[in-house]
């Protein structure tokens, strides 16, 4: 299958602490994997490295069949990835409109998206004078991920989008990630396994900074063992309680 | 929820305001109306220059966490050349040529990343090749400079400053034509030799950048004005002296301001950027960078106190009834609501205003702006949506010494030019910058107001009640105390 992003093996160093320890990962196109895992496994720091923020050691990342380790985040950022960090990391003191409008990459492109993006998120458009300091949590999440889809991204990476937010804005996120993957490859990182399972078609399990198991989501979930060993999940609960 | 929100960012404003216009009634009554509003005025000069220091200081370090301590010595080195411009501009003249085509020199990088990436070099032989080039390059600078009278060139502007004499007569000691042609080529090399060691030999992972017409374009229109400086190094500086003065002095202030950016984007690439993991060691740099500064020019016009003409737009004789008799008589004072003040005084306020709403306009509505902004709060963000911060910071680097040299110049004329007559702003700017809030341009607007105030008013307290005169001088440590014990992160400062 033909895959727009390909890790080989990379291992990464938060200052002397060893985070990932050999992370392999093949990501297809036009679809959305996931990345799973416990907390501190090592799921933020993939999505980190592949950007560049936290610039593996050893290893390679291959994006649209060009290696870009060791380039600077914003080099990579420009070959075509979006990245929504985790924490709705938006820029408080920017209006809606110029969070959006920073994520340019060329000139116009908001222009051309607005309609796009405030169909996916209605809500921002009533926002859009706003500071991004007077949006509520969920508000913010839909701004972080609106900001990836500015630009003309081949690749998103989104950490943990359904992050403290309520049920039904949960629902709306996943509604919009499943209608961005109609157009473009996504990445995903999701504590929820619920909203994980529904949405990934391949998944990732990332453990103690290894990349450990992968295979169809479909099969996943029918794996109870493995979601129980790695997840710390188990299904049969979680499944029903929703 | 959103009220109560607004409410909480414009508390602070709402207090000070309110402060002000009480002290503002307490000190009309007490003082009465002339020296009341004699006093406001000084302060709200002293306002401006604070400001003028603070603004660049509190935006570099919102951005990067870079306290600048050479920012005293860079508002001292604008005033320098702007009055060196004002007086005799042989000296910048003479060095100009010798800039631009080092300048022009450095320039070629983005034309040589695609040819020496591909060479094959190991990791150890890139290392000692750029410390080889580098070294060469240096020793071209030297080269370059050998046997070069500056000091002849600067003693130019002293004479003139000393005899008040004509400074056209002194204004011609270039050196001829045939000898000096090979400084600026000696200097273009070892512009670009750097160059080269930029484009960073053997190092294939970079990116190559777009193939654009526009270096070509850049390296093009420098070697016109280095030519051009090369031949009109005397000519060019008698036809700034034959120029009105008032021109002279407005593009004085361009230049110092000019200097001032090209120094600060010149310390920010060389000599910053490799230490922005080690913060401790900019502080240091920084440090002894402002030493170096005040030292190179006490080399070049001795320690001495220059005081530079007030321009004839502000020094006609007379007292000008009102603003508007001003605009045609230029009088030395103006007439204030019944308080004669000095017209320059007034245009220092102006020009810290200008300054103000330049930089507001620049961070509300400019891209640029709205990086810095964004980069304040997350760095890591801002290159991860592509957009390369660093460059920005050389940006806002030059924005921020500009600002400061552009306020030496402007203060220049009032106050004595000496190597160490940015030291005082200095510490006035950090106060600023402290008692508004770290990386707030607004906080250091209020900041600036209200130490310009404490210090015109802590004058005449001082004098009317025959106290010593440092307690004026203590007064704006006092108020950012008070400041800091209410709001420990000054006054629109983030909470940390």
């Amino acid at each position: 299958m033909d895959n727009i992003l390909t890790l080989e093996s990379i291992h990464t160093f938060i200052g002397q602490f060893h985070i990932l320890e050999g992370v392999s990962i093949s990501v297809p196109r036009d679809s959305i994997t996931v990345l799973l895992g416990r907390n501190g496994a090592g799921k933020t720091t993939t999505l980190k490295s592949i950007i560049g923020l936290t610039p593996p050691r050893l290893g390679k990342v291959i994006f649209d069949g060009e290696e870009v380790q060791g380039k600077r985040a914003y080099d990579i950022a420009a070959k075509g990835i979006g990245y929504v960090p985790e924490h709705r990391a938006v820029f408080r003191n920017l209006s809606v409109m110029e969070n959006l409008k920073i994520a340019e990459k060329k000139r116009g492109d908001l222009d051309r998206k607005s309609d796009f993006i405030f169909g996916l998120f209605p809500d921002l458009k009533r926002l859009y004078k706003l500071p991004g300091n007077h949006l509520s949590g969920g508000q913010q999440q839909m701004l972080a991920v609106a900001r990836a889809l500015v630009a003309d991204n081949k690749l998103l990476l989104i950490d943990e989008p359904s992050e403290g937010l309520a049920p039904i804005l949960i629902e709306q996120m996943m509604v919009a990630i499943k209608e961005l993957s109609k157009t473009t490859t996504i990445l995903l990182v999701e504590q929820n396994f619920i909203m994980a399972s529904q949405l990934g078609e391949t998944f990732y399990i990332i453990d103690d900074g290894k990349s450990v198991e992968t295979g169809k989501m479909s099969d996943l979930v029918k794996n109870e063992e493995l979601v129980k060993e790695y997840l710390g999940v188990s299904l049969g609960k979680s499944g029903g309680a929703k | 929820m959103m009220q109560k929100m607004s409410l909480k960012r414009i508390l602070p404003g709402l207090i000070i305001l309110a402060a002000i216009v009480f002290l503002g009634i307490a000190g009309y009554r007490f003082m009465g109306a002339e020296s009341f509003i004699r006093t406001a005025l000084s302060g709200l000069t002293l306002s401006a220059l604070y400001f003028m220091v603070a603004a660049g200081l509190t935006i570099i370090f919102g951005l990067m966490d870079v306290l600048n301590f050479a920012h005293g010595a860079m508002f001292m080195l604008g005033a320098y050349m702007g009055w060196q411009f004002y007086t005799n501009p042989t000296f910048l003249f003479g060095l100009l040529p010798l800039i631009l085509a080092f300048v022009m020199g450095i320039s070629t990088t983005g034309l040589w990343i695609p040819v020496v990436s591909k060479w094959k070099i190991t990791d150890k032989g890139r290392k000692s090749l750029g410390i080889v080039l580098v070294m060469i390059a240096l020793a071209l600078v030297g080269l370059g400079f050998w046997k070069f009278d500056v000091l002849g060139l600067a003693k130019t502007a002293m004479v003139t400053a000393m005899n008040a004499g004509n400074p056209l007569a002194e204004a011609s000691p270039q050196e001829v034509l045939s000898i000096f042609w090979r400084r600026p080529f000696l200097m273009f090399l070892s512009g670009l030799l750097l160059a080269i060691s930029a484009a960073r030999p053997g190092d294939d992972t970079q990116v190559i950048p777009s193939k654009k017409a526009m270096p070509w374009v850049r390296l093009g229109i420098l070697l016109a004005f280095t030519i051009a400086a090369i031949f009109l190094r005397e000519s060019a500086s008698i036809a700034v002296l034959k120029m009105n003065g008032t021109l002279r002095f407005f593009l004085a202030l361009l230049v110092g301001a000019g200097v001032g950016a090209g120094l600060g984007s010149l310390v920010e690439v060389s000599l910053i950027r490799p230490l922005y993991s080690r913060p401790f060691y900019i502080v240091l740099l920084t440090l002894g960078l402002g030493y170096v500064l005040r030292e190179v020019i006490q080399l070049l016009w001795d320690p001495i106190a220059y005081s530079m003409d007030v321009p004839p737009l502000f020094s006609q004789p007379g007292k000008a009834e009102n603003l508007l008799a001003w605009f045609s008589g230029q009088n030395l004072t103006i007439n204030i609501v019944g308080v004669t003040f000095p017209s320059y005084r007034l245009f220092i306020i102006v020009l810290g205003s200008l300054m103000l709403l330049g930089l507001f306009l620049l961070m509300r509505y400019s891209r640029l702006g709205m990086i810095i902004r964004a980069g304040v709060q997350d760095r890591s963000m801002v290159e991860a949506l592509g957009i390369n911060v660093k460059s920005v910071f050389s940006a806002v680097f030059a924005i921020g010494v500009g600002l400061a040299a552009l306020g030496g110049i402007g203060a220049a004329p009032f106050i004595p030019v000496t190597p160490n007559m940015g030291d005082a702003y200095q510490m006035q700017g950090f106060i600023t910058v402290v008692i508004g809030g770290m990386g707030s341009y607004g906080g250091a607007g209020v900041g600036a107001l209200m130490l310009g105030m404490a210090r015109a008013f802590g004058d005449f307290l001082a004098l009317k009640f025959n106290m010593s005169p440092a307690i004026a001088e203590a007064s704006t440590v006092i108020v950012m105390i008070l400041v800091l014990l209410v709001r420990p992160s000054g006054l629109f400062g983030k909470k940390e």
